[in-house]
C-alpha cells in the first residue's frame, strides 16, 4: 500500500516540479516586465482560484454578464457582491479545453498525433451556432408560432431538449467527418497526421471567417459576427437557471456544459480503459505492428479514434457557442482552444483524471492572465508562464533521471536490483 | 618471472539510471599477452559494457584499469586506440557509401603518410590485408560486401590503427559457418603473434573452439576465470545461468500426419516493392518441426510475414488445413489454428506499454470470458496472466505493472504462453531464442517439442544452425529468397548446409 502511494506520489511530483520550475523561471520575464513576481502571482492565482477573484483588484474588475437581451455586457465596476467564486469562470473556461483534451488523448491513444481539434472545434461551433437560429426558424414558422416567448409552456420544453440535442449532434457529426478525413489520409496513403491536421486548421479557419463575414453575417455591427441563436438552444448557465440562488456561480456563464464535459470525460475514460474497442486502439498506439500481428483491425481502430476525437472538438465548439457565446464573432475560429487542448492533453500524459485537473489550472492561468493587464502588466506573461510550465514537464525524463540519481546516491543498495530479482506473479 | 598482463580491470562498477540496472558489480577482470580470452554470459550480464568502459564509450562509476601494467582513465575511443585498444562493434559501425579502402583509412591523418589519394590508400590496405591474411577487395563499396566480409574490414581497421588488444563483441552471430571457421583461424593467428584477443559471445562451444581462457559474468557480476581446457561446456553453462540446464534437446522420432500448411510457388515482395521470396513451395505436417536455415535476410522475415497475413503476397497461395488463406486477414489465420511466435518480440510480439493481463489476451480478447458486450472482463484476465506466468515460470514484474521490465527469456515466455494457449494446430516460430538466456532456450525448445508431439506443425524459423539442427525434423535452406533444397534432419551434416546457406550446390557424391 504504502508503496503504491510512493508510486502515486511520484508520478505526480514531477508536474508539480515542473509547476514549480516554470514559476521560478517565469520570474526572469516578470522582472524584465519591471514588476515583482510575488505580487504577479499573487495575481495571477487569486483570479482564478481565490475565493472572490482579486481583492487587489477590487475597484478594477472586469465583470461580464448579460443583459435582458441575453446580450454579453462588459463591466468595470466594484460590485464584488454581484461577483461569484473564481473557479465558477475557471469550470467555464475549462468545459471546452476538457473536450478539446479528451479529443487530442483519444487520438494519441489510437497512434495519431492529431492536433486537429482547431478545425473541428471552429467547424462544429459554425454548426451549431447556425442550427441555434435555423431549427427554431423552422419551427416557428412551420407552428406559427411568433418566437420562444410565445410558445407554450410544452412546447418551450420539447423545445429546450430537441434543438440543442440537434445542434449539438450535427456539431458533433461535422467534427467528426473533419477529423476522419485526416485519419483516412493517413490510414490510406500514409499522410501525416500532423501534417493534414495543421493544413485542415487552416482551412477550416479561413472558412469559418469567411462564413462570419459573408455568408451568416447578421448585422452591419463593427465587427462581423452571425445572429444570436435563438434561446430555445441556449443552453442556460447556472445563474439563470437552476443554482440562480447560489452566490457562488455569479459573474461566471458555466452551466450544463460542463457537466457534458464531465461526462464525457467519464465515458472516454471507460472507452478507453474498459471497452473492447479501446483495448484495440491502446494496443495499437502501443505498438501498430503488434496489434497487427495480433489480428487486431488496426485501420478501424484508428479512424473509430480519430472519429470520436473529432466528435468530441465539435461538442466543444457546440457548447463554446450554445453556451457561453450565443454566437459567433468574428476572431473565435482563431482562438487556438484546440490546440490549448492539446497541450493541456500532454500535460496529463493520458490521464482523464489529469486532464480535468490540468485543464482547470490552465483555465485559471488564463484567466489570471487576463487580470495581469489591470495592474499594467502585459497579459502574455501569463502566455509565457504556461508555456514554460508545459516546457518543465515535458522534461520528465530528464526530472526522472536526475531524481532516481539522487535516491541512488542515498541508497546504492536499494537499485541493485535488476529485473530477473522481481518476484513471480501470485495467482489469485 | 611475472608476466605483464595485457588488461587488467579492478573494482569496476557502472550503473545505468534510465534501466536501474546495476551492470557491474565489483567486476575484476584480465587478459593476457598472447591469449584469446572469451566473455560469455547470457544476454545483458554485461559484457558489452564492461567492454567498452575499456574501450573509453561508457564511463565507469569506479574502476581501476591497468593496460599493460600502467594504471590509466580511459575517456575516449581515441584514447583507447592510442593504447593499442581495438574493439569491432555488435553491430558495425562502417560508412555503407565508402570502399573499403576509404574505411579503413577514415580519420587516419593524411600526412603521415605524405599524401592521401584513393591509390596509395588502396596500396596501404592491401599490404596490411597481405600481411595479417585477410585478403579483401580496398576499392570495393562496403555496401557491397556480404556480412562477414564487413566484419574483416573492421578487423583491418583496428589492425590498422596498430591495435594490440582487440575486442570483438558477438563477432560470430552474423556469420555463415564457414565464415565463423575463417575468423576463428584469425583469432587464433592474431593471438599467437601476441595480441590479446577478447571475444564476447554466448555460444559455449566457440569457446571450446578457440579460446584459451574464458571468463564469465552473470548478471554484472564475475563469476570466475578458467582455463577452457579445465572447463565443460556444460560448466561454463552453469556459470552463466547459475544451475543445471540441459543444452541437448530430448526428442523422439517425429511421426508426421497430415499436411497442415502448404505453401505453393509464393512470390512476395520485400522493402520498397524488390521481389524478396522467389516461387518458394514447400509444406508442412502435423506433428513435425519443418525448419528453414538460412542467413538473416534472405527472405525469411518476408516469407514468415506473407504466411502470417502481415505482407501482400504477390502469387502463389498459401493453404491451411485445407483452406485457401492467401489473401485472408491475421484473424481469420489465428481462427483456424495458426499461432505465431515473431521474430521481434518486443514490436510485433509484444506491447511493452501495458501489463501482462493485456498482453496474454490479445488473441482473444473479443471472445468470452475476456470480454462480453464489448466490455473488458478483468477477473478471467487476470485469471488466465497469472496461470500462464505460473505454468510458464514467467519472472513478471509486480502485477499490473508495464513488461518492460522483464529480461529478454521471460518476455520470450509471455509471447509463447500467449500463442501456445488455445492448442494451435499450426505454430510459426521465428528466431525463438534470438537474445534469449540459456535457461529459457532450453524450455522454448523443449515447449516447441512438446507441441510437436501433441501434434502441431511446426515452422521453425532460425539463423542458428545449431538450433535448426537439433529440433528439426526436415531442413529447407533459404538463400536469396529460394529454397535450395530440404533435406532430412538425420542426413543434415553442418557442412552441407553451411554450403547451401551460401547459395552453393551439393554434390552428389555416391
Ligand atoms: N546505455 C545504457 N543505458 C541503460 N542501460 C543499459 C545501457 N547499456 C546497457 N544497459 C543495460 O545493462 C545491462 C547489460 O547490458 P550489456 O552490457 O549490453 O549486456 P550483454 O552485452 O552482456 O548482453 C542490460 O540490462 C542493459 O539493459
Ligand atoms: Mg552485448
Amino acid at each position: 500500500m504504502l508503496k503504491r502511494l510512493q508510486i502515486v506520489g511520484g508520478h505526480a511530483a514531477i508536474p508539480l516540479f515542473a509547476v514549480l520550475l516554470g514559476l521560478v523561471v517565469g520570474s526572469f520575464f516578470v522582472f524584465l516586465a519591471g514588476a515583482n513576481p510575488i505580487q504577479v502571482y499573487d495575481q495571477l492565482f487569486c483570479e482564478g482560484f481565490g475565493s472572490r477573484g482579486c481583492e487587489t483588484f477590487d475597484d478594477l474588475l472586469i465583470v461580464e454578464a448579460e443583459n435582458d437581451d441575453g446580450e454579453l455586457e462588459t463591466h468595470f465596476a466594484p460590485f464584488y457582491g454581484e461577483r461569484g467564486h473564481g473557479m465558477a469562470i475557471v469550470l467555464e473556461k475549462a468545459t471546452p479545453l476538457i473536450l478539446t483534451a479528451l479529443a487530442a488523448t483519444i487520438a494519441f491513444k489510437a497512434g495519431m498525433f492529431s492536433i486537429g481539434m482547431d478545425g473541428q472545434l471552429v467547424l462544429g461551433a459554425l454548426m451549431a451556432g447556425f442550427l441555434g437560429y435555423w431549427i427554431p426558424d423552422q419551427i416557428y414558422a412551420a407552428t406559427g408560432v411568433a418566437d420562444f416567448e410565445a410558445a407554450s409552456s410544452v412546447m418551450r420544453t420539447v423545445m429546450h431538449i430537441v434543438v440543442p440535442t440537434l445542434a449539438i449532434s450535427a456539431a458533433m457529426i461535422v467534427g467528426a467527418i473533419y477529423s476522419w478525413f485526416a485519419g483516412f489520409l493517413k490510414v490510406k496513403l500514409n499522410v501525416n497526421v500532423l501534417i493534414s491536421t495543421i493544413i485542415l486548421n487552416a482551412i477550416a479557419v479561413q472558412f469559418v471567417g469567411y462564413m462570419i463575414n459573408f455568408p451568416l453575417r447578421a448585422d452591419f455591427n463593427n465587427i462581423a459576427r452571425t445572429r444570436a441563436i435563438d434561446d430555445s438552444a441556449w443552453l442556460v448557465p447556472f445563474t439563470r437557471g437552476l443554482f440562480s440562488e447560489i452566490e457562488w456561480f455569479r459573474g461566471s456563464r458555466t452551466g450544463v456544459g460542463i457537466i457534458i464535459a464531465l461526462i464525457a470525460a467519464f465515458v472516454i475514460w471507460f472507452y478507453l480503459w474498459r471497452s473492447t474497442s479501446g483495448y484495440e486502439q491502446r494496443m495499437t498506439s502501443g505498438s501498430s505492428l503488434f496489434a497487427r500481428f495480433s489480428g487486431i483491425a488496426t485501420e478501424k481502430a484508428a479512424l473509430r479514434a480519430m472519429l470520436i476525437s473529432g466528435a468530441l472538438s465539435g461538442l466543444a465548439g457546440a457548447i463554446m457557442i450554445l453556451g457561453v457565446e450565443r454566437r459567433i464573432v468574428d476572431g473565435f475560429a482563431s482562438s487556438g482552444t484546440g490546440f490549448d487542448g492539446v497541450l493541456v492533453a500532454i500535460l496529463a500524459r493520458e490521464s482523464i483524471a489529469g486532464i480535468v485537473l490540468v485543464a482547470m489550472f490552465f483555465a485559471g492561468l488564463q484567466q489570471g492572465a487576463i487580470n495581469l493587464q489591470f495592474g499594467d502588466l502585459p497579459r502574455q506573461l501569463g502566455g509565457i508562464i504556461i508555456a514554460l510550465i508545459i516546457l518543465f514537464s515535458a522534461m520528465e525524463n530528464f526530472f526522472r533521471e536526475t531524481m532516481s540519481r539522487i535516491r541512488h546516491r542515498i541508497a546504492p543498495d536499494a537499485m541493485t536490483q535488476t529485473s530477473d530479482d522481481a518476484v513471480p506473479v501470485e495467482s489469485g | 618471472m611475472e608476466e605483464t598482463l595485457a588488461v587488467e580491470m579492478r573494482h569496476v562498477r557502472k550503473y545505468f539510471a534510465s534501466s536501474n540496472v546495476l551492470a557491474a558489480n565489483d567486476v575484476d577482470f584480465e587478459v593476457r599477452q598472447g591469449e584469446v580470452h572469451a566473455l560469455v554470459g547470457e544476454n545483458g550480464a554485461g559484457k558489452t559494457t564492461l567492454m567498452n568502459m575499456l574501450y573509453g564509450l561508457v564511463h565507469p562509476d569506479h574502476a581501476e584499469i591497468y593496460v599493460y601494467g600502467e594504471p590509466v582513465r580511459i575517456s575516449h575511443p581515441d584514447h583507447a586506440i592510442r593504447l593499442g585498444i581495438g574493439m569491432v562493434h555488435q553491430h558495425f559501425k562502417l560508412v555503407p557509401s565508402f570502399t573499403v579502402a576509404e574505411n579503413i583509412m577514415l580519420g587516419i591523418e593524411p600526412n603521415q603518410f605524405g599524401f592521401i589519394n584513393g591509390k596509395s590508400e588502396a596500396e596501404i590496405v592491401r599490404e596490411l590485408a597481405q600481411n595479417f591474411g585477410l585478403p579483401v577487395d580496398p576499392n570495393a563499396r562496403v555496401s557491397e560486401l556480404s556480412v562477414g566480409m564487413q566484419q574483416r574490414v573492421e578487423i583491418l581497421k583496428t589492425l590498422q590503427r596498430d591495435a594490440r588488444i582487440l575486442i570483438l563483441d558477438e563477432p560470430t552471430a552474423v556469420l555463415t559457418p564457414q565464415e565463423v571457421h575463417e575468423l576463428y583461424n584469425v583469432i587464433r593467428r592474431l593471438a599467437d603473434d601476441g595480441r590479446a584477443v577478447i571475444l564476447i559471445t554466448h555460444k559455449l562451444l566457440e569457446v571450446k573452439e578457440v579460446a584459451d581462457r574464458v571468463s564469465v559474468m552473470r548478471r554484472g557480476k564475475m563469476i570466475g576465470t578458467h582455463d577452457v581446457a579445465d572447463v565443460t561446456i556444460r560448466d561454463m553453462a552453469n556459470m552463466m545461468v547459475g544451475r543445471e540446464v540441459i543444452l541437448q534437446v530430448e526428442k523422439q522420432p517425429a511421426t508426421p500426419g497430415d499436411v497442415v500448411l502448404k505453401v505453393e510457388n509464393l512470390l512476395v515482395a520485400g522493402m520498397g516493392g524488390v521481389p524478396a521470396v522467389f516461387g518458394v513451395s514447400f509444406d508442412v505436417r502435423a506433428g513435425e518441426i519443418f525448419g528453414i536455415a538460412g542467413v538473416s535476410g534472405n527472405g525469411q522475415t518476408e516469407l514468415i510475414e506473407a504466411i502470417a497475413g502481415l505482407r501482400p503476397v504477390d502469387g502463389g497461395r498459401i493453404m491451411l488445413l485445407d483452406h485457401d488463406i492467401t489473401d485472408v486477414n491475421v484473424r481469420t489465420r489465428r481462427t483456424e489454428g495458426m499461432a505465431h511466435i515473431p521474430e521481434d518480440r518486443m514490436t510485433m510480439g509484444l506491447n511493452l506499454q501495458t501489463n501482462l493481463d493485456e498482453n496474454v489476451i490479445v488473441t482473444s480478447y473479443q471472445k468470452p470470458p475476456f470480454s462480453s458486450y464489448g466490455i473488458l472482463n478483468f477477473q478471467p484476465m487476470r485469471e488466465l496472466a497469472a496461470r500462464l506466468a505460473k505454468k510458464y515460470q514467467i519472472a513478471s514484474a509486480r502485477v499490473g505493472e508495464e513488461i518492460k521490465t522483464l529480461s529478454g527469456g521471460n518476455l520470450q515466455k509471455v509471447v509463447l504462453a500467449r500463442e501456445l494457449e488455445g492448442e494451435p494446430k499450426f505454430i510459426i516460430a521465428n528466431q525463438p531464442t534470438r537474445g534469449v538466456d540459456v535457461g529459457s532456450i532450453e524450455f522454448v525448445h523443449k515447449t516447441l517439442v512438446e507441441e510437436r508431439d501433441g501434434g502441431a506443425a511446426i515452422l521453425l524459423v532460425s539463423v542458428e544452425l545449431e538450433e535448426i539442427m537439433s529440433l528439426s525434423d526436415r531442413i529447407a535452406v533459404i538463400f536469396e529468397g529460394r529454397i535450395m533444397a530440404v533435406l532430412d534432419a538425420a542426413d543434415a551434416t553442418e557442412e552441407d548446409l553451411g554450403i547451401l546457406m551460401a547459395g552453393g550446390t551439393l554434390d552428389k557424391k555416391e
